[in-house]
């Protein structure tokens, strides 16, 4: 391990990211109504709940792929607008794991990972590889860094994407339903490198349906609820007494065996 | 040997005569298909963006262009345009090949460029790269290759389009089957020649664009 991984974690009260008020609109869909959260330095938050929910969305609005009507983002305690130079300065911030990894196929798995290095950040070649190195050993895959994508199983081009976020240096790592888009037994190695992350201090706001990284990583878990946070508490209050209904209902659907 | 109506054996007695005829065919193919390339890119830039404006004048630019017959195009740059500027006949002929084809490969990008999955352009994005950058570094390569099929077909499509050269009297080797046909009255023998020559050529061209193709293919899984 060539980086000292903090098994402490450090709590501040430094807001990394507040979101205050947020609507979506689709056309006359509203997705999300009065989003507020907030996720300080250091803290896993991670956000649960139906599909249709809102909570891509939330996330997708977060790094500004979708563009919200109304409402407030501050990275950092600063006000985004949505202007393209300082949405491009603002992403650099934000690292984003997609649900389907959206690796670039026509670059080597460290050239995915120097991308935004050389071609953003404008570091050296000969720097970024040595990083991206770095990077695809924290990931496990330091030995795939020439290949390419295609011939990656679904676990690996995640753990690629995951080091390709990181190697932006973000103050927060966003990840869109990470392992939904992957074969069941893939799944276990990229929570592993997501747990590995939490425990060096990451700033983390997740999007899963991985109950069990909820409850064993998250440090605030977040159940929405057709676009709005219905229910926020603690892991231990959210999946042992949850105080809404839909909540109940939500999780006795994922969780079946949680009756015994 | 005479049970036919033509000498063949002059075929291959006079088939080399052509071959300056086909460096001709070859040049203004190849440079109208070049800036065509251009063209392409920039229309299909055109079409595609959110510039309203900028999408109409491509849209305008690929409706006339695909609408009216190359020769038609040929003849205005040639004749039309004397009373402004008059145009040699071989730029004239490189003009209107680029021209024409400028229109056909920009559907070409665009379909192309369309078929890459929107998360590509989502993912440089999130790493802080401006739409232009994204575009240069991450859409277009993979949208080129994705074109390249499409490309090698307009490509031989323009090859032979170029014939229409000889209408301006462009040395190229349609017009050179003619007049080699009427000088020796052995049209049949002479058109075979040229026949020939064409094929040869679009066989060299399939074959290149082929290797071209396999080349492209070592990002992709066998």
């Amino acid at each position: 391990m060539t980086d000292s991984v903090k098994i402490e974690k450090i709590k501040t009260d430094e807001k990394i990211l507040q979101i205050q008020g947020l609507n979506k609109w689709y056309g006359d869909l509203q997705v999300l109504k009065g989003i507020d959260l907030e996720v300080k330095r250091g803290e896993v938050v991670v956000i649960i709940g139906a599909s249709g929910s809102g909570k891509s969305t939330l996330l997708r609005c977060v790094n500004f792929l979708e563009k919200s009507k109304k409402g407030k983002i501050y990275i950092s305690g600063k006000l985004v607008k949505h202007q393209e130079k300082q949405l491009n300065k603002v992403r650099q911030e934000l690292g984003m794991v997609f649900q389907h990894f959206n690796l670039f196929p026509h670059m080597t798995v460290a050239g995915n990972v120097m991308e935004g290095m050389v071609q953003v950040k404008g570091l050296p070649k000969v720097e970024a590889r040595k990083k991206a190195e770095k990077l695809l050993q924290r990931v496990g895959l330091e030995d795939k860094a020439d290949v390419y994508p295609a011939m990656l199983s679904g676990g690996q081009k995640q753990r690629v994407a995951i080091a390709r976020a990181l190697a932006m240096e973000p103050k927060i790592m966003l990840f869109d339903e990470p392992t939904s888009a992957l074969d069941p037994e893939l799944v276990g190695e990229v929570l592993a490198v997501m747990t590995k992350l939490a425990q060096e201090g990451m700033t983390m706001l997740v999007v899963t349906h991985e109950m069990w990284f909820a409850k064993e990583v998250a440090d605030r878990v977040i159940f929405m609820d057709d676009g709005i946070i219905l229910e926020e508490a603690t892991p231990e209050k959210m999946f042992s007494a949850p105080e809404n209904e839909r909540t109940q209902a939500f999780l006795k659907q994922i969780l079946p065996s949680q009756q015994e | 040997m005479n049970i036919l109506p033509w000498d063949l054996s002059v075929i291959p007695q006079k088939f080399f005569l052509f071959a300056e005829a086909a460096s001709y065919t070859l040049q203004i193919t190849f440079f109208g298909v070049l800036l065509g390339l251009l063209i392409g890119l920039v229309v299909a830039l055109g079409r595609l963006s959110k510039n309203r404006a900028l999408s109409s004048l491509s849209k305008a630019y690929i409706f006339l262009i695909r609408g009216t017959p190359l020769l038609v195009q040929l003849f205005i740059v040639y004749y039309g345009l004397t009373s402004i500027v008059t145009i040699a006949p071989i730029p004239s002929a490189i003009m209107a090949l680029a021209v024409h084809n400028g229109a056909y490969i920009a559907e070409i990008f665009r379909g192309s460029i369309q078929s890459i999955h929107y998360g590509q352009m989502e993912a440089a994005r999130s790493l802080g790269m401006t739409h232009g950058k994204a575009m240069r570094r991450i859409v277009l390569p993979q949208a080129f290759k994705r074109a390249v099929p499409s490309l090698g077909n307009q490509l031989i499509i323009a090859l032979k389009d170029s014939s229409l050269a000889s209408t301006i009297a462009v040395p190229e080797l349609m017009l050179k089957g003619r007049q080699m046909g009427s000088s020796t009255f052995m049209y049949m023998e002479m058109f075979i020649i040229v026949g020939i020559w064409y094929l040869l050529m679009t066989s060299v061209l399939t074959y290149v664009i082929h290797r071209v193709e396999e080349k492209l293919k070592v990002s992709d899984r066998d």
